[in-house]
């Protein structure tokens, strides 16, 4: 199956079988490795993008459903100038750990600012109920989701 | 996942034609937060899997002479951003909001949701208790049932495999109706509900009218626990009649004893959950 | 979908399907990553001394920019994907396995089987658990046999091609029926218990016969998987030179190198172990579990061989907390002063040793708690149980035991009317008091944190 999709700006096309997911066809077909295998039923969000807006996970979709979407990937976050404010924070806070819920954590992250540029700390734990994190806590992820935030609506000086 | 064919119809009657033409060998693939994950585990294929999720015509919530209609493919997330639906039935709203986290609500539909007909369901006690009617069709057409006579049993409702869930209406009458959703769970976020509740009821001249209590988890469908609802019907509102109406509830359920929770704790929750709800709902219409 | 597709001969002008064609030889490049190519340097890496300094990880701007590449984001030429099969079953002897169906599913590059491991047996304490079992099966997730297919999802169908039969036998799974000496045998060897332990000190029975009330609970903790978000992963490349090269997850590389050419049976200069970045290990991926079946399979079909635990294989086949049943019994005297205990622990197994032994140590030098006891006594036993095996998890033994004597302690003190951080003070480690097995400790700064503790979260007005 021919499948047609816009992936973080540009079009890609790729020919799969239509039993694939989302998820694989980025991470086998477009090389795009940033989205994890966590689970693989949608229970622990480390295969998160952004599809047409909003925050999905990519082992819930087929690659048949996504053709003609627009995907965003953790890959598309910065460009050669800068560092998007979520990832900035993320580092300097050392809100991660091992990593591996990263991507998923920031690409959530993202489309709840997108939503809403000043969320509480109680819409924070919210959005991202759906992306686990066995390393940290929680908590300084949280913290770098609101100084992103606050960056963003210029309330911060950026670091 | 065992190898299938895949089409993306591009409207309603495109998509009853390819489930005719494929039957019985099809599936309906809607935000796939259910079936992708059946369909990880199961050995058989399903044939041709027909994605219904981009259809517009499945999308729609709006005002009608019935009531209010919401399409079988609106998500959770477009349920909670809706103006009418916060206007008329907000308690849907808070019950989406208990669904999963996030990424799920952004893909799951309310006609998923149904059709699943898992007992713990979210988004069947508030319907159940406003007296929800869905329509469904097939190549013969359409036709307009109740929704507590759509649910048959565990994961299974009067769908036949090519029968598409169009949408789901809320009567007229009870738009605006006070309506309370409670959902008991291990955790706020990702979690199943051990109980989940609802009650809807008008408040005239302090007297109970159109009771509904409707529960979640407790039996093989999502129930109405009619006793309970007689009793409060038609007598002055107050809170021992209340509490005799949870105690009653529990009659009326078949709950199960499972690692989750204890038999005891489950039907403890039945008492708490009803009274809650009916709680709530009186304040609402107090408010009124 | 097929609006998308263009068929050019119908549709394209000749000078279109020219630039098809062109378009055509422009060699596929993957997209990279874009970053920012000026990058600052943390303070803390470029200034002696850092402390002081705010520190962020080296690998955090990594991992927020989707980078860090774990086993799963490798790919390298040539290489297949491996699925293990369970039993299923918890206590059975293998009759036979057929593998024949699977091998002829196109597709499937080999299969493997626990007889043709060369030694196949291994463990940090004693080498009780088979890699992949041939004889008998002793918990419902181990490995009955293997494939190695060109896509994962071959793989996953193969086995269910493979064919095996099994003689059902008796299990068990309660830790204290398999103590028992009626109880059947998870391993043959007259016993289940396979490590017992006992601390002795001073004289218990004169202090319970001293005490002021004597009080008693038995405690229990379930088992608890470690669940990291990355799931076990390895890739094996054996080369024509006799060596295989392992990425893995594996957190021990050098306790792992020595079992993994153990069962091999090659020298250990032949096999090469690369550790990667580990999304999450807390104790449960430092033993070997697939890489001496990765590297087989790959000597058998001379390609790299990957192979990624499913979230299921991670819950019942890797390791996970141990399982303990508490029994507590406390003489204190008028002021909640502890003047004797007694503690037997029984600490669930499951089906293999693994790091029972040293968990079982730890956990019987802290039973006791951070508390003065003059007359104590502890006895502790590891036990094989029918159940997915136990191994190390953060803190090896100390979390099961805190709960169980701070529990107690919280009992106590609603008894005897105390305050219960009182009674914790009045008992608790003092410089120079001596541990359970008699090592003086220095620097002891419990009653310090306890107040310090109690006066940051409101101890005394919570109380109230
Ligand atoms: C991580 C996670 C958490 C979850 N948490 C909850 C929760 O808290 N509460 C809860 O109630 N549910 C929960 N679910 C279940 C699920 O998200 C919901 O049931 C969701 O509404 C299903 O909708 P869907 O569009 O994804 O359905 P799909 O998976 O696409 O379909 C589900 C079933 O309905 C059929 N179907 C779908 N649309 C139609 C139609 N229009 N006509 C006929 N048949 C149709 C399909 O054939 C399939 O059998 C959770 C799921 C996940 C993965
Ligand atoms: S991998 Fe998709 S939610 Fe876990
Ligand atoms: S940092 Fe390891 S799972 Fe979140």
């Amino acid at each position: 199956m021919d499948v047609t999709l816009t992936v973080n700006g540009e079009e890609k096309s790729v020919s799969v079988p239509p039993e694939t997911t989302l998820l694989r066809l980025l991470r086998d077909d477009l090389n795009l490795t940033g989205a994890k295998i966590g689970c693989d039923v949608g229970d622990c969000g480390a295969c998160t993008v952004i599809m047409d807006g909003i925050a999905v996970n990519s082992c819930l979709v087929l690659a048949g459903q996504a053709g003609g979407r627009s995907v965003e990937t953790i890959e598309g976050l910065a460009d050669l100038d800068a560092y998007h404010p979520l990832q900035k924070n993320f580092e300097d806070l050392g809100s991660l750990q091992c990593g591996f819920c990263g991507p998923g954590m920031i690409l959530t992250a993202k489309q709840l600012l997108d939503d809403n540029p000043n969320p509480s700390k109680e819409e924070i734990q919210d959005a991202l109920a759906g992306n686990l994190c066995r390393c940290t806590g929680y908590t300084k992820i949280v913290e770098a989701v609101a100084d992103a935030a606050a960056e963003m609506r210029g309330d911060k000086q950026a670091a | 996942m065992k190898p299938f064919d895949f089409v993306k119809p591009d409207d309603q009657e495109a998509a009853i034609s390819a489930l005719a033409a494929h039957s019985p060998n099809v599936r309906i693939l809607a935000g796939g937060t259910d079936y992708l994950v059946e369909l990880k585990h199961v050995s058989q294929s399903p044939g041709t899997v027909v994605d219904v999720s981009q259809i517009a015509e499945l999308k729609g919530i709006e005002e009608t002479e019935d009531g209010l209609r919401i399409g079988a493919g609106v998500t959770h997330s477009a349920i909670m951003a809706d103006p009418l639906i916060e206007k008329h039935v907000p308690a849907m709203i808070h019950a989406a909001h208990t669904i999963g986290a996030v990424q799920t609500r952004n893909l799951g539909t309310l006609g998923g949701n149904l059709v699943t007909c898992v007992p713990s369901m979210d988004s069947g006690p508030t319907l159940v208790a406003l007296d929800a009617e869905v329509t469904v069709a097939g190549p013969d057409g359409s036709r307009r049932i109740p929704l507590t006579e759509f649910f048959v049993g565990p994961r299974k409702t009067i769908l036949a495999p090519h029968e598409l869930l169009i949408d789901v209406i809320i009567p007229k009458r009870n738009l605006g109706k006070p309506t309370n959703f409670y959902k008991f769970g291990l955790r706020k976020g990702q979690a199943l509900a051990l109980v989940n509740a609802a009650s809807s009821l008008w408040v005239e001249d302090g007297k109970f009218k159109d009771v509904r209590i409707s529960l979640g988890a407790v039996s093989p469908v999502v129930v109405r626990a009619p006793k309970a609802e007689a009793v409060l019907e038609g007598k002055p509102v107050s809170d021992d009649l209340i509490s005799e109406a949870g105690k009653i509830a529990v009659t009326e359920c078949n709950p199960i004893d499972d690692f989750r929770a204890s038999l005891d704790y489950r039907r403890d929750l039945i008492d708490v959950l009803t009274r809650r709800t009916l709680q709530a709902a009186v304040e609402i219409a107090a408010q009124e | 979908m097929e609006d998308n597709v263009k068929v050019a001969e119908r549709d394209a002008t000749l000078e279109e399907m020219r630039e098809i064609d062109d378009n055509l030889r422009l060699p596929a490049v993957p997209d990279q990553v874009s970053y920012p190519i000026v990058t600052d340097t943390p303070e803390a890496r470029t200034q002696t001394p850092a402390v002081g300094q705010r520190a962020s990880r080296p690998d955090g701007r990594l991992h927020g920019l989707g980078q860090t590449k774990y086993i799963d984001d490798m790919y390298f030429p040539g290489m297949i994907h491996a699925k293990i099969k369970r039993s299923g079953i918890s206590k059975a002897r293998i009759k036979s396995i057929d593998v024949s169906e699977a091998e002829k599913m196109p597709g499937v590059m080999a299969t493997l089987i626990g007889k043709e491991i060369p030694i196949n047996s291994f463990g940090p304490s004693y080498q009780d658990q088979p890699v992949i079992a041939d004889e008998m099966v002793f918990h419902a997730g181990d490995a009955v046999a293997a494939v190695a297919a060109v896509t994962e999802q071959l793989a996953q169908d193969a086995l269910e091609k493979i064919k095996i039969d099994y003689e059902p036998l008796d299990p068990v799974y309660d830790p204290i029926e398999a103590m028992k000496e009626s109880a059947p045998q998870v391993h043959e060897g007259g016993s289940n218990i396979y490590a017992t332990k006992v601390i002795q000190k001073g004289d218990v029975e004169q202090g319970f016969k001293d005490a002021y009330r004597i009080y008693e609970n038995t405690f229990s903790t379930q088992m608890v998987e470690h669940v990291p978000m990355e799931p076990h992963a390895s890739i094996a490349d054996w080369d024509g030179n006799g060596r295989v090269t392992l990425h893995s997850s594996l957190g021990r590389i050098t306790l792992g190198r020595a079992d993994i050419s153990r069962t091999l049976d090659i020298p250990i200069n032949r096999v090469r172990i690369i550790a990667t970045v580990v999304g999450g290990n807390f104790g449960g991926k430092n033993e070997i579990t697939t890489e001496p079946i990765l590297a087989l399979l790959s000597k058998k079909t001379g390609r790299p061989v990957k192979g990624i635990y499913t979230r299921e294989d991670e819950f019942i086949s890797s390791t996970t907390r141990h399982p303990f049943v508490m029994d507590y019994k406390t003489g204190v005297d008028k002021d909640g002063q502890i003047v004797a205990r007694k503690v037997r622990l029984v600490c669930d197994g499951g089906a293999y040793c693994s790091w029972s032994e040293t968990t079982l140590g730890k956990a019987c030098i802290l039973s006791a708690g951070p508390y003065n006891i003059e007359n104590l006594y502890v006895e502790a036993f590891a036990v094989y149980t029918n159940k997915t095996m136990t191994g190390a998890m953060r803190g090896f033994g100390a979390p099961q035991v805190c709960f169980a004597y701070e529990s107690h302690m919280d009992d106590i003190a609603v008894d005897l009317g105390i305050d219960p951080l009182e009674l914790r003070m009045r008992n608790a480690f003092h410089e120079g008091s001596a541990s359970p097995t008699g090592q003086v400790l220095q620097s002891v700064v419990v009653k310090d944190s306890l107040e310090m503790a109690a006066d940051r979260f409101g101890w005394e007005e919570w109380s109230k």
